[in-house]
C-alpha cells in the first residue's frame, strides 16, 4: 500500500497541475506589486511565499505516493492534531492586530486554523464514508460530525477569526447537504441554523464584527472608519476599468490606500492593475481549477474519494467566493483570503496539500484498491 | 482496515447516481456564484469605472501651487524701482533630526548666534508638529546660505526656506507711492470671495503694491503631484506654470523723485513734479518716508504706535491726503476770477498801505510797510494781500469758489492713490449748512488770499498750476504709463485724460504766467530762491496759516512750536515759454513758501533741465509768445 506504483505517473492530472501552476504564478506576480513599496513587509514577504510554494509542490509530490484512502484511517488522529494546535494557539500564541492565531515554531509562524479547515473536511469525508447507511441521515446520526465542525469553530472563534470560523460550518453544510439528508433531518438544521442568526448577532459577535457588518450593510455612513477597506478595496477594483492601470501602476495598491493588499485585499490589486479584462482571465484560470476539481469528484474510484474532493473543492470555492465578493463590496469585510492567492504560508500550503489530494484522487480512479 | 477498503470498490450504482446528480447541483450552484461575481466585477470596472476611477484620481492627487513671480515696478526711463528678491530662512524640522544637540551646536557657529538663540526659537515652535518647519533665523545673507549647503550633510534636518520678497532698489524712496505687502487677512480674503487669493498669499497692502495689484500678482501656477496615502509627495505629475506678473513702468522719473526727496531732506511734507501737457506725474513724494525695511510680514504693533503718533505723520499720503488752506497759490485763482469776471483789468491798481480796513476790523498785507500802488503783475509777483482783498470783495465767495472749481480744487484729481481728499472750496451755501451761520463779508477776504475755509492737496495746487502753465486744460494725474507683460509687450499704455478747461481766455493765463515768472525773477519776487540760470521759471510761494494767534505772531518764526508753524507753498512751472514741467512743494510747518519750499523745487528743475537740456528743443519753438515776461 506504500509502494509506489510507476503506471500512476501516466494518470497524473497535468491539466490540473497546470492550472494550480498558473495561478501561484500570478499570486506571485501580484504579490510582487502588492509588497515591493511596502516598508514593513517588502520584498521578503515575496520571497516567502515563493519558499513556500515550492515547499507546497514537494508536499504534493509526497502526498501523491500515497493512497488517499491513508486518510480514512488518519482522520481522527488528524482532528486531535488540529484541536491540539489550535488550543496551543489560544494558550502560547502570538497575538497579532488584537487576535490570537498564530504559534511561532521559529522558522515559521503557523496558523492552525488553516489545517484545521481541511482536517474537518478530511474527518467529515471518512466520517459520512464509514457511516453512510444509503437511507439518508436521521438527525442523531448527524451528532457527531455536527460536534466535529462546533468544535473547532468555537476555537477558531475564540481567536478571534469570524471568517475563517465560519468556514467550518460553511463546509459542514455542504459536505452533510451533499451526503443523503432525510428530509426532516434538513428542515430542523436549516430551521435551527436560521434562529442561531439573531442569537449569534447578540451573544457570539464581537462588538467590532458587529460594525464590520453593519459597516457593510452601509458602507458610506463611515468612509474613514470601518466603512475605509471596502470603500478604497471598491475604487481600487473600478478604477481598474477596461484594461487596468497596468502592472506595478496601480495608485491605490502603491500608494497604500489599499489596505491589507498582500493578504485578503489582494484581488483588488490584481483587479485595478489588469482591469476588467485581466480579471477575467485570472477568474478563468481560479474557477477553471475549481470546476475541474469537481469533475475529479465525480470520476473519482470511490465514495470516500468524492466525498474528500468535493470537500475539497467546496472548502476552496466558498473562500474565494467570499473573499472576491468581499473586495467587491458583496459582503462584509470578514478576513477570508483568497486561496491559493494571499500572502500567508500556513493558508498556501494547506490549500497545496488539498490541491495534492485532488491529485492524489485523480490519479487513482482507474486503480482498483489491492 | 481491510475490510473498510473492501467496501469502496462497492458502489451502489443509483447512489453512485445521486451523488453525480448532486455533485451537478453543486457546478450549476458553483457557475451561478461564479457568475454573480463577473457581474459585479463588470459593474464596478465598466460601469461604474469611471467614477471609481475619478475617485481613485481624487485620491492620490494633490494640488500643489506655484508662486508666481511678482510684477517689477520701473520708472518711466525703466530703471527697476521693486523686484523681487527670495528670501532665505533657516528652519528647523524635528522630525528629520536624529541628532539635534550636535547639529545646532554646528548650526550656531555658521549663524555666529548664540546656541539659546537657536534653543528658544525651538522651544516656541514646540506645539508645531513635527514634520513642520520652524523658522530660526530669517534672511540669511548668500555666505551663509552657502555655508549651510556645503554643510548640509552636517546638518540632518536643517533646511533653507525660500520665501518670495520685494527688493526696494531704492529703500525708502516714493514710499507711499509704491506701498508694501503683506500677508492677506481674513477680511482681505472675504472681500475677494471667489477671486484668486488664498490664506498665506501676499497682498498689496498700500499704494501701487495695492491699487495695482491685479496686475502684479500674476497667476499661480499649479503643480498636480502624486501622494500616498499619509500625504507625501511620491512624484510630480504635470503642472501649470504660473504667469509672472506684469511689470509697472511708471511715469515717475526715479531721479526726479530722489532729487526732490535729498532737497527735502528730513522736513516733513510733499513734493509732486507733472508734465504740464500729459498729466504725467514725474515725482511724487511724501515725507517723512514709511519705513517700508519693517513692514515685510506685516507691521509690529510698537512701529505702528510709533507711526501713529509721530507729529510728522508719516502715515498720510500727503499730496493726495494731505489738506492744506493754499495760501497765497490760490491768488492765482482769485486774479483769474477777477481778469474774467471784469472786476479789474490787467491795468487796475491798488494802493496797499500794508493793510486793508474792512467793517471794524484790519486786514493785514503780510509786507507790513505796504506795496504802495500795484497792478495785477506785482500782485501776484510781490503776492501782495491787500490787493487780492480787494479783487476778492468784488468778486465774493460764490465766485472765486467756480474758478477754483475749474482749475480742479475742490473736488478729486482722479489720481489711482487711495484716500485721496477732495480739499474744501468755500461757498456760503457751503457754509451755511455746515456751520449754519451766513457767510460774513470779512471771510471772503480770507479766502481770496487762500486763508480760511479753504483746504487743497498739492497735487491739486501742482496740476493748477499746469494748468495755468498750458494754457488751462485740466489733465488727470497718472503715474502709470504702462503695463507690460513677462515679455516687455503692452498690456495697456499711457493715454493723457483732459479732466476740464479752466474758465478764462488764454490771454488772462497769459497775464498770470507774467506775474508768476516775477515772482521768480523779480527783485522784488516772492520766490527769488527758484530762479535759475539758464531756464525761466514762473512759480508762486504761498504760506498756509495754521493758527493765527497773536503770542506767535510777535515773536520770530523759529520760537514758535513745530506743529504751531505755518506749512510753506512753492508751486512753479518752467520753462516759462514753452512749459513742460510743472513742481509743486509743500513743506509742512516750514514757515515761508519763499525759503522753505522754492529752493527744494529749484533743486527738482535742476535735475530735471539736466536730464532733458533746452538746447535739444529747437529753438525756434521756444520763442515766447508774447513779450511781457521780462518785468
Amino acid at each position: 500500500m506504500f509502494r509506489f506504483d510507476r503506471r500512476l505517473l501516466q494518470n497524473v492530472d497535468w491539466v490540473l497541475v497546470g492550472g494550480v501552476l498558473l495561478v501561484t504564478l500570478m499570486a506571485l506576480l501580484n504579490l510582487y506589486s502588492a509588497t515591493r513599496l511596502n516598508d514593513a513587509v517588502g520584498l521578503t514577504a515575496f520571497f516567502k511565499q515563493f519558499y513556500f510554494n515550492l515547499m507546497g509542490f514537494g508536499l504534493i509530490l509526497l502526498i501523491v505516493m500515497v493512497d488517499y484512502k491513508a486518510l480514512i484511517a488518519l482522520s481522527y488522529p488528524l482532528y486531535i492534531l488540529g484541536l491540539l494546535l489550535l488550543l496551543a494557539a489560544m494558550i502560547f500564541g502570538e497575538t497579532v492586530a488584537g487576535s490570537q492565531r498564530w504559534i511561532d515554531l521559529g522558522f515559521f509562524r503557523l496558523q492552525p486554523s488553516e489545517p484545521a479547515k481541511l482536517i474537518l473536511v478530511i474527518t467529515l469525508a471518512s466520517y459520512y464514508y464509514r457511516k453512510d447507511t444509503g437511507k439518508g441521515f436521521t438527525l442523531p446520526e448527524l451528532f457527531v460530525p455536527i460536534l466535529l465542525a462546533l468544535i473547532p469553530f468555537l476555537l477558531i472563534l475564540k481567536q478571534p477569526d469570524l471568517g475563517t470560523a465560519l468556514m467550518c460550518l460553511i463546509v459542514f453544510a455542504s459536505m452533510t447537504l451533499f451526503v443523503k439528508l432525510r428530509w426532516s433531518t434538513f428542515a430542523v438544521l436549516a430551521g435551527t441554523a436560521l434562529a442561531a442568526i439573531p442569537l449569534a448577532w447578540k451573544f457570539f459577535l464581537k462588538p467590532y464584527q458587529r460594525q464590520r457588518i453593519e459597516t457593510f450593510l452601509n458602507p458610506e455612513s463611515d468612509p474613514l472608519g470601518s466603512g475605509y477597506h471596502i470603500t478604497q478595496s471598491k475604487i481600487a477594483v473600478g478604477s481598474g476599468l477596461k484594461f487596468g492601470k497596468g502592472y506595478l501602476h496601480g495608485t491605490q495598491g502603491q500608494l497604500d490606500f489599499l489596505p491589507e493588499r498582500h493578504t485578503d485585499f489582494a484581488f483588488s490589486v490584481w483587479a485595478e492593475e489588469w482591469g476588467f479584462f485581466g480579471s477575467l482571465v485570472f477568474m478563468a484560470c481560479y474557477f477553471f481549477v475549481l470546476l475541474w476539481g469537481l469533475n475529479i469528484a465525480v470520476t473519482a474510484r470511490d465514495k470516500f474519494g468524492m466525498l474528500l474532493a468535493f470537500g475539497i473543492v467546496a472548502l476552496l470555492f466558498w473562500q474565494a467566493f467570499i473573499n472576491m465578493a468581499m473586495v467587491m463590496g458583496l459582503l462584509p469585510v470578514v478576513g477570508v483570503p483568497l486561496p491559493l492567492f494571499s500572502y500567508g504560508g500556513s493558508s498556501l500550503l494547506t490549500n497545496l496539500i488539498g490541491i495534492g489530494l485532488l491529485i492524489n484522487i485523480r490519479m487513482r480512479r482507474f486503480m482498483v484498491a489491492t | 482496515m481491510a475490510r473498510g477498503l473492501g467496501n469502496i470498490t462497492k458502489m451502489d450504482p443509483a447512489e453512485l447516481k445521486m451523488l453525480k446528480t448532486r455533485i451537478d447541483i453543486a457546478t450549476a450552484i458553483m457557475i451561478a456564484l461564479i457568475a454573480i461575481l463577473v457581474v459585479r466585477l463588470w459593474h464596478l470596472q465598466i460601469r461604474k469605472g469611471t467614477e471609481y476611477a475619478q475617485q481613485s484620481e481624487n485620491n492620490r492627487t494633490r494640488i500643489q501651487y506655484i508662486a508666481a513671480p511678482r510684477g517689477n515696478v520701473l520708472d518711466r526711463n525703466g530703471e527697476i524701482i521693486i523686484a523681487n528678491r527670495p528670501l532665505f530662512n533657516v528652519v528647523w524640522i524635528r522630525e528629520d533630526a536624529p541628532h539635534p544637540d550636535e547639529v545646532l551646536k554646528e548650526l550656531a557657529k555658521i549663524l555666529r548666534l548664540d546656541i539659546s538663540v537657536l534653543l528658544e526659537r525651538i522651544r516656541a515652535g514646540a506645539d508645531h508638529p513635527r514634520y513642520l518647519p520652524t523658522r530660526l533665523k530669517e534672511n540669511i545673507d548668500w555666505e551663509t546660505l552657502i555655508a549651510i549647503e556645503n554643510n548640509a550633510f552636517r546638518l540632518p534636518g536643517v533646511q533653507i526656506e525660500v520665501v518670495p520678497s520685494r527688493d526696494y532698489r531704492y529703500g525708502e524712496m516714493a514710499s507711499h507711492l509704491v506701498g508694501y505687502l503683506g500677508e492677506i487677512n481674513p477680511e482681505e480674503l472675504a472681500a475677494n470671495k471667489g477671486g484668486p487669493y488664498m490664506q498665506g498669499d501676499l497682498i498689496g497692502k498700500g499704494g501701487i503694491e495695492k491699487q495695482f495689484d491685479r496686475y502684479l500678482r500674476g497667476e499661480k501656477g499649479q503643480s498636480f503631484v502624486e501622494v500616498d496615502v499619509r500625504g507625501f509627495v511620491q512624484k510630480r505629475l504635470r503642472a501649470h506654470e504660473a504667469v509672472p506678473g506684469n511689470d509697472l513702468q511708471l511715469t515717475v522719473d526715479i531721479a526726479l523723485q530722489e532729487a526732490a526727496e535729498t532737497a527735502m531732506a528730513d522736513r516733513a511734507g510733499a513734493v509732486v513734479a507733472m508734465e504740464v501737457n500729459t498729466g504725467r506725474i514725474l515725482a511724487i513724494t511724501s515725507l517723512p518716508a514709511l519705513p517700508l525695511h519693517e513692514f515685510s510680514g506685516g507691521i509690529p504693533a510698537d512701529v505702528w504706535q510709533r507711526l501713529l503718533n509721530d507729529i510728522k505723520t508719516p502715515l498720510i499720503n500727503k499730496p493726495v491726503q494731505g489738506q492744506y488752506p493754499p495760501g497765497s497759490t490760490y491768488k492765482i485763482v482769485t486774479a483769474l476770477a477777477g481778469l474774467n469776471e471784469k472786476v479789474v483789468t490787467p491795468d487796475t491798481s491798488f494802493f496797499c498801505s500794508g493793510s486793508l480796513k474792512f467793517g471794524n476790523r484790519s486786514y493785514g498785507c503780510w509786507k507790513k510797510g505796504g506795496h504802495g500802488s500795484v497792478s495785477l503783475h506785482r500782485a501776484l509777483a510781490e503776492s501782495c494781500d491787500v490787493y487780492f482783498y480787494q479783487v476778492g470783495q468784488k468778486l465774493g465767495p460764490d465766485v472765486i469758489a467756480r474758478y477754483a472749481n475749474s482749475l480742479g480744487l475742490g473736488s478729486k484729481t482722479g489720481i489711482t492713490m487711495e484716500h485721496e481728499k477732495a480739499g474744501n472750496i468755500p461757498t456760503a451755501a457751503w457754509k451755511l449748512k455746515r456751520f449754519r451761520e451766513p457767510w460774513q463779508d470779512g471771510e471772503t477776504l480770507s479766502i481770496a488770499i487762500g486763508q480760511g475755509f479753504n483746504l487743497t492737496t498739492p497735487l491739486q495746487i501742482c496740476r493748477m498750476t499746469a494748468a495755468v502753465a498750458n494754457g488751462g486744460t485740466l489733465y488727470r494725474p497718472q503715474f502709470i504709463a504702462a503695463v507690460k507683460d513677462s515679455t516687455g509687450a503692452f498690456v495697456s499704455q499711457f493715454q493723457p485724460i483732459v479732466d476740464g478747461t479752466a474758465l478764462g481766455t488764454p490771454r488772462m493765463l497769459e497775464l498770470i504766467r507774467d506775474g508768476l515768472a516775477g515772482a521768480v525773477n523779480e527783485p522784488h519776487g516772492t520766490a527769488t530762491a527758484a530762479k535759475m540760470q539758464d531756464v525761466l521759471v514762473a512759480g508762486k510761494t504761498g504760506t498756509a496759516q495754521v493758527v493765527r494767534l497773536a503770542i506767535f505772531q510777535q515773536t520770530s518764526e523759529s520760537n514758535v512750536p513745530y506743529k504751531y508753524r505755518d506749512h510753506a507753498w512753492f508751486t512753479c512751472f518752467a520753462p516759462f515759454d514753452k512749459p513742460q514741467i510743472a513742481v509743486t512743494v509743500l513743506v509742512e510747518h516750514g514757515g515761508h513758501g519763499g525759503s522753505a519750499a522754492a529752493p527744494v523745487a529749484k533743486a527738482v528743475l535742476t535735475r530735471y533741465f539736466e536730464l532733458h537740456p533746452l538746447a535739444s528743443v529747437p529753438p525756434a519753438e521756444t520763442e515766447p509768445a508774447a513779450p511781457a515776461a521780462t518785468p
